[in-house]
């Protein structure tokens, strides 16, 4: 049975506190730099049409990788740690961002972007006011999905002892301590749940603000 | 970014050889064409003729393969495209607001970009937006969805009157709007031309609109200029079938035959008589504060001729009388046939008349009205 006294326990004993922090740590490193670089990288296959589908492609090859294998090629590289984690989180995320960015920008309607030029606004300018804010509801569900995937691979984390909530799964198995594996498991999909509810408003929002599809 | 002011006033635009092909087709062909500066300029013609591209060609939407068109001896190739643009206001037909942008914003986004502070921008939108007839505390903080397409063809116009530009270029504004909205917007942008005194190049497909508010009517149908004049020239002189057909010489006017000149004239008023013993400069004064341009030049009740305003500017002697000025004027029966009277303007190289009843006037023909209330 799952007592208070048993989480209270596990929790305890597993320094959860601590974990759950190094958890949200390089999860929130991990999808910064997502953001970051993905949305870049769909202003930049947007701007050059002709690199769009060797860039989509190759992130796609990226994407089939299975994500321990890559944690683990990532290994020598960056040394054990929550480099490889980190990494590996950003190779994955940075397609379904760039691919929504790129599909968000494109889906502007034409005589919106006519009309930015047509009244003396520069292509950077009808970029940055019409553009990429009318892509905005787009761009986070791009991001809502990357957030999903940043979980998961962080949980994995455990495994090269990038510390965070995989840890303690890690230590629950090796020690075949059921509660723990438990309540960590519970705990981590509950994170998981409450931060995709949290990205599910914000898309909303933005669509109210922004969208007009 | 920037920009500089091009041009404070338009004195004229010249299109010179202009051409511009889509593959193997012309959009526009050997077009030469002059925009005088003050004046509205339809263009118009069917769809493909060209009457598009060639407004898009002044504001670089568009670029020509050939031909040059100057602003003021300017030639628009040699200005950078954004500053070009941020000189002339643009209006386009319903879908031209920006929709994650308030009214507010998406009227104050030039000036924005141009960097001028926060509570000069405020202060130009409420003023737009109270010309528009649309009160500012009401409307800058709503989206567009939230607005009506009439209300929103007017923050459209609101926003290209942004930077005080001295040319607008109009891309069927109200062609997306139904045709009562349409004649109504159309009464409101004509008392607005006629306050902001500027430049318009505008592009319709609907000759009624034109003849309404165009100054001159170009007409276009594939890829070439096929006549341009004021609408009565169109009407009266149409080179061709096209443009006959067009304005719809015929159809239009059919019951002209039918009609007398009363059915068409405005009422005679008295502010218009002058007597004929009063010297030429207390006539301007007098005019000027009967707010009246030209003026009918009696004698006790006998009709000596009209006078206008430009013509006594032209005469600087004082003791000059009105009579002696006075130019002899057209005068028609209330039961002429209007068909008779036009053609008797048109010859005598008038454009108004007065109507008598016997002795007394009672009326004013105007030749432009006339066309106007036959359409």
């Amino acid at each position: 049975m799952l007592t208070l006294q048993v989480i209270a326990n596990v929790w305890d004993k597993h320094l959860m506190t601590m974990r759950t922090i190094e958890h949200l740590q390089m999860f929130s490193i991990a999808l910064l730099l997502s953001i970051i670089i993905g949305v870049t990288v769909g202003v930049f296959i947007y701007m050059r049409p002709k690199t769009a589908n060797a860039v989509l492609n190759f992130l796609n090859i990226v994407e089939t990788i299975p994500d321990l294998a890559l944690i683990v090629l990532l290994l020598p590289i960056l040394k054990l740690g929550a480099g490889p984690t980190i990494a590996a989180c950003v190779l994955y995320s940075i397609l379904p961002v760039a691919r929504n960015t790129y599909t968000g920008l494109k889906g502007v309607d034409e005589q919106y972007t006519y009309v930015a030029h047509a009244i003396g606004l520069s292509p950077q300018e009808a970029l940055f006011k019409v553009r990429i804010p009318m892509s905005l509801p787009l761009i986070a569900g791009g991001i809502r999905i990357a957030l999903v995937f940043c979980m998961g691979v962080v949980t994995l984390g455990g495994l090269v002892a990038a510390g965070g909530l995989g840890t303690v799964l890690q230590n629950g198995i090796q020690l075949y301590e059921k509660d723990a594996i438990l309540v960590a498991g519970l705990w981590t999909g509950l994170l998981a749940v409450f931060l995709d509810g949290f990205a599910g408003i914000v898309e909303k929002k933005l669509h109210e603000r922004y969208g007009t599809w | 970014m920037q920009t500089e002011r091009l041009f404070d006033r338009i004195d004229s635009i010249q299109f010179k050889g202009i051409t511009k092909k889509y593959g193997t087709g012309f959009a526009v062909k050997d077009l030469d064409l002059e925009i005088q500066g003050g004046e509205l300029l339809i263009l118009i013609g069917p769809s493909g003729s060209g009457k598009t591209t060639t407004l898009r060609m002044m504001n670089r939407m568009i670029e020509q393969d050939s031909g040059s068109v100057t602003i003021n001896g300017l030639d628009t190739r040699e200005v950078d495209p954004v500053r070009l643009r941020r000189n002339m206001g643009y209006v386009i037909q319903n879908i031209g607001l920006f929709p994650h942008m308030t009214i507010g914003e998406n009227i104050g986004l030039v000036p924005k970009l141009e960097r001028w502070d926060k509570n000069r921008i405020e202060e130009r939108v409420r003023e737009l937006l109270n010309f528009v007839s649309l009160p500012p505390e009401m409307f800058m903080d709503r989206y567009p969805r939230q607005l009506s397409g009439g209300q929103q063809q007017r923050v459209g116009l609101a926003r290209a009157m942004a930077m005080d530009p001295p040319l607008f270029l109009m891309d069927e504004p109200f062609g997306a709007l139904d045709p009562i909205l349409r004649k109504q917007l159309q009464k409101e942008f004509l008392k607005i031309k006629n306050e902001i005194n500027r430049t318009i190049v505008f592009v319709t497909h609907d000759i009624e609109e034109a003849l309404i508010l165009g100054d001159r009517i170009a007409i276009m149908d594939q890829a070439k200029l096929v006549q341009v004049g004021p609408p009565e020239e169109l009407i009266f002189n149409p080179v061709n079938e096209l443009v006959a057909d067009i304005v719809d010489t015929k159809r239009k006017f059919k019951h002209m035959d039918t009609l007398n000149v009363k059915d068409l004239m405005s009422p005679f008023d008295e502010k218009y008589v002058f007597d004929g013993k009063i010297n030429s400069c207390d006539a301007v004064e007098e005019m000027t504060t009967r707010d009246i341009e030209t003026a009918f030049v009696f004698d006790d009740d006998e009709l000596l001729g009209q006078v206008t305003m430009m013509d006594l500017m032209k005469c600087r002697v004082k003791i000059q009388k009105l009579a002696d000025v006075a130019r002899p004027v057209k005068t028609f029966q209330p039961l002429d046939s209007v068909a008779f009277a036009l053609s008797e303007l048109k010859n005598s190289g008038e454009y108004l008349a007065i109507v008598m009843n016997s002795k007394h006037p009672i009326g004013i023909l105007v030749s432009d009205e006339v066309l106007l209330k036959l359409i």
